[in-house]
């Protein structure tokens, strides 16, 4: 199958005249993975398939294009394909795009994680494929997560620890997605959460899919000290809660697992709580779909990830795809 | 609690945590804490020398000689992964090596499965250090780094790495620290101790002399070199009263201290290494002289037909472990005492300074030794006409002493200040950049310059490398620069990516060296970032003859013979026969 790049961050199967995260002015079809910015169509002629939560997110984000809600498990089809979509794990509608045609099969993941975030659909995937096209956000050895249970622990110790110092507790996180899944870990201590203004505004989509968020209000700068409070460090080294002095402040990211993060942000905790699944979990995953040919994308190593693909028989190749550092 | 077990793995434990904390005085109070605790003296005093010296102690001289290549690819293969293709990246990821290899330790079934930690003790964990000291092949010492992995959790793996590297961990947690550590956990004075490791130089046996209550039975020694006193630029800092100084010329040379005693004679260099075999004029000198028990403090420079000649001579004889009798007729060295640290049988760094340069100009005077010339300043115009003439000299520009001052070791105050003159700019094209590491791992932060030979009929390419710069920007500057250094990759080599030449640099420098091992044959001395140019293109570049004609005004500008007004005092008649 043919495969071309579109736009900034996705691409176009002109066989089956399909683009997924882009748009493209021949594609009949264009299904979106999730609603982060770097995968969101921005035209406004796009016909963008996607799940409902995402459809919903993207029209908070600006989206004016048509929209058309999938069910997960929902087929769609057309004299080229037939497509399927699969919840990722990876934020809050996060799907993996399924086309089959006449000849051969394909998973394109978007971003995912297995086990899933819970604050998400959960995940699921096809048995086999023949063509996987894949992220690696997180593509060395050196990145492996601690369980879901663990790092529950671990962002609601910070925050209740903290509280009982009397500071307050500070996440730095991205605004859709992270937020929102803090905020779904700390629900249990029940303490009100201000989340910056650009987060809140996704919250609604959150409860309406029934994920719990807890008391949370929209960020006051005046109000703000001695609750819990959540923003992405672009938010934080921009003035925010600098009226509060005592706080601590602890960064979200699988970026979080290398130590420099550390001395480059100033934290006072670095919780390696990403939205990607890691380096094993990658492997293991495109072990258990026994492709015929694996794609990598979004990646910074690339021919790490193929050393170990080819160890496991797998063939592999790279496209070469801008990675959203922002994780 | 009883079951306290003070092994490798919990001062590992320790460490991390201090890592972990922010503020200086909670990492001291947890050190302290930890150091109270340690029931005999030989864990106190390994956990204080771990911490803050390495494997050896600072004195001893020791190294491991355990370079980041070897505990690497050893690493690779207790991994069973490929070091080029796997590891590197790894590294590169993490801007650190001993991280990286913790990490991995952690994350591959391969190496958990070989791993059985043993719960090793301080003593244990000394004598494998020991072991690498006495090993030379680099096959025995992978195959003592690999047993010890097999006994040790990945946080002891990493700190027993970052150990093997000598000096700072770090942590953010410097000696100072663990000094302070020290007093806090024994309830001592914070000089007190740091005094008493000054004088032993082992934070070992500081820590224990601390706990006894017998930081008094610390004494400074001959042939253990003291930290030298520090002089601070004089625009950093607020100076009132110049009439309290004294001005001596900044002599362009290099930092000494001399300890002597009859026959027995070492020179010490800055960093505290002895470096006496590279000056044996230097040994016959002091021989020929049959001194007491003295220690100097002063510089050594190239000393010709009654001139001083420039650093970039006694920069060839700096390297040389044994100078031949070519190397030492051609650039001759002499050693000029400014300060006197022990005589009499004493240290005397507790005296002011008037009363050590009274004893240090009668040893001169009975023993005819070079020492530097005193004078005093009452204004700026003093200071102004002092300056032009150590210039003229040759040297570097003037020191200013305060006059009611000890001798400070190890400190950088405003007793002695710097008069200096500031070296030269260029502005430069980034040609390469280098991922850093440590603190600034995952950027990039270090930048190979390159200088135009465009129009130079001597090269073929446009721009060649004249140095690397890793410092002088602010955190926003190096923020920009990452992103026009992604839009300017065309090439990857492992950690470093080569650039489409375009982004212009100003570089300060303190001055240029030949360098022959260099492309452009000549190198830059302390560059820094002074500004990024982005109203400059590449074509807009200093040139390689820009650079030769500056190194050649520097040696072809005559240093005024000191055979009237010297900036130091020598008399060379010797009656002592």
């Amino acid at each position: 199958m043919k495969i071309q790049k579109a736009g900034y961050q996705g691409l176009y199967f002109p066989d089956l005249k399909v683009a997924v995260d882009a748009h493209h002015p021949d594609a009949d079809y264009v299904f979106v993975s999730h609603a982060h910015a770097d995968h969101m169509p921005r035209n406004r002629s796009s016909k963008a398939y996607a799940s409902k939560a995402t459809i919903d997110l993207m029209r908070h984000r600006g989206f004016k294009g048509e929209g058309h809600a999938l069910d997960f498990g929902e087929t769609v089809e057309s004299d080229r394909f037939k497509a399927k979509i699969y919840p990722a794990g990876h934020i809050l509608g996060s799907a993996m795009i399924y086309l089959e045609s006449d000849k051969e099969s394909l998973l394109y993941t978007g971003d995912f994680r297995t086990p899933p975030s819970p604050a998400t659909e959960g995940f699921e995937a096809p048995d086999q494929v023949d063509i996987l096209i894949t992220e690696a956000t997180f593509s060395l050895p050196i990145y492996r997560w601690k369980t879901n249970d663990e790092l529950a622990e671990e962002v609601r110790s910070f925050a209740s620890n903290t509280l009982a110092e009397h500071y307050t507790p500070v996440f730095l996180a991205y605004n859709l997605g992270k937020a929102q899944e803090i905020m779904h870990l700390v629900a249990p201590l029940d303490q009100t959460v201000m989340i910056h203004g650009a987060g809140y505004k996704m919250c609604p989509v959150y409860d309406e899919n029934g994920i719990n968020l807890g008391k949370y209000e929209a960020y006051d700068r005046e109000t703000c000290e001695g609750n819990i409070l959540i923003c992405p460090s672009s938010a934080f080294s921009n003035g925010f809660a600098s009226n509060v002095s005592k706080k601590r402040i602890a960064y979200c990211s699988g970026w979080a697992s290398n130590e420099s993060r550390r001395t480059q942000l100033t934290v006072d905790k670095l919780i390696a709580l990403s939205d990607h699944l890691d380096f094993f979990e990658l492997i293991d995953f495109c072990k258990q779909l026994s492709p015929k040919k694996v794609y990598i994308t979004h990646t910074p190593n690339p021919a790490v990830v193929k050393h170990y693909l080819s160890k496991e028989k797998i063939d592999a190749g790279h496209i070469d795809i801008e990675m959203n550092e922002e994780d | 609690m009883n079951t306290e077990n003070f092994n490798f793995y919990t001062l590992c434990k320790v460490i991390q945590t201090i890592r972990q904390t922010r503020s200086t005085n909670s990492k001291i109070r947890i050190f302290a804490e930890y150091l109270r605790r340690l029931k005999s003296d030989h864990d106190l005093h390994l956990a204080a020398q771990f911490t803050a010296e390495g494997a050896f102690e600072e004195i001893s001289g020791k190294r491991a000689s355990v370079g980041s290549r070897t505990s690497g690819l050893a690493a690779a293969k207790f991994c069973e992964i490929d070091y080029d293709l796997v590891f590197k990246p790894c590294r590169t990821a993490t801007g650190s090596s001993s991280e990286t290899i913790e990490r991995l330790m952690n994350n591959i079934p391969e190496a958990i499965e070989k791993r059985d930690p043993k719960n090793l003790s301080l003593e244990q964990v000394d004598e494998i250090f020991d072991r690498l000291y006495t090993v030379s092949s680099r096959a025995d010492k992978e195959k003592i780094l690999w047993e010890t992995w097999q006994r040790m959790t990945p946080v002891e793996i990493k700190y027993f790495i970052r150990m093997l590297g000598q000096g700072s961990l770090r942590i953010g947690f410097e000696t100072r620290s663990v000094v302070s550590s020290i007093a806090k956990a024994f309830k001592l004075d914070r000089e007190d101790v740091r005094y008493a490791h000054m004088i032993t130089g082992s934070i070992g046996k500081t820590a224990i002399l601390a706990k006894h209550n017998q930081l008094e039975e610390a004494r400074f020694k001959l042939f253990h070199p003291l930290s030298f006193m520090l002089a601070s630029p004089i625009e950093s800092r607020a100076v009132n009263n110049i009439e309290d100084y004294i001005a001596e010329e900044k002599f362009d040379g290099m930092r000494a201290q001399v300890h002597v005693h009859g026959d027995e004679i070492k020179i010490y260099s800055r960093d505290l290494n002895d470096i006496t075999r590279s000056f044996p004029d230097i040994i016959s000198f002091f021989r020929e002289r049959q001194l007491p028990p003295t220690v100097f403090d002063g510089e050594i420079c190239v000393y010709k037909d009654d001139t001083i000649l420039p650093f970039q001579l006694l920069q060839k004889r700096m390297g040389i472990k044994k100078p031949g009798k070519k190397v030492l007729d051609k650039y001759p060295v002499l050693f000029i005492a400014y300060d006197l640290l022990f005589t009499n049988r004493k240290p005397i760094f507790d005296l002011k300074l008037p009363e050590r340069r009274t004893l240090l100009e009668e040893l001169a005077e009975e023993y005819h030794l070079p020492t530097s010339v005193q004078f005093e300043i009452s204004s700026d115009d003093d200071i102004d006409r002092l300056f032009k003439r150590a210039l003229e000299h040759g040297n570097e520009g003037l020191m200013l002493k305060h006059k009611e001052s000890n001798y400070e070791y190890g400190q950088r105050r405003k007793s002695w200040l710097k008069v200096k003159k500031p070296g030269g700019s260029f502005d430069t094209v980034i040609m390469y950049a280098h991922a850093g590491s440590g603190k600034r791992g995952g950027t990039y932060s270090d930048f190979t310059l390159g200088i135009s030979v465009k129009d130079d009929e001597r090269y073929e390419e446009e721009f060649i490398p004249i140095g690397k710069a890793y410092g002088g920007y602010t955190d926003d500057e190096l923020r920009k620069i990452n992103q026009k250094v992604k839009e300017l990759t065309v090439e990857r080599y492992g950690p470093t990516l080569g650039l489409i030449p375009e982004l212009v640099v100003e570089i300060e420098f303190d001055d240029i060296q030949v360098n022959k091992r260099t492309k452009a044959g000549y190198t830059m001395r302390l560059p820094r970032f002074k500004a990024i140019r982005w109203d400059l293109g590449p074509s807009d570049t200093n040139t390689l003859r820009d650079v030769e004609n500056f190194y050649q005004q520097k040696i072809e500008n005559e240093p005024l013979s000191q055979i009237e007004n010297p900036s130091f005092s020598f008399s060379t008649s010797s009656d002592q026969s």
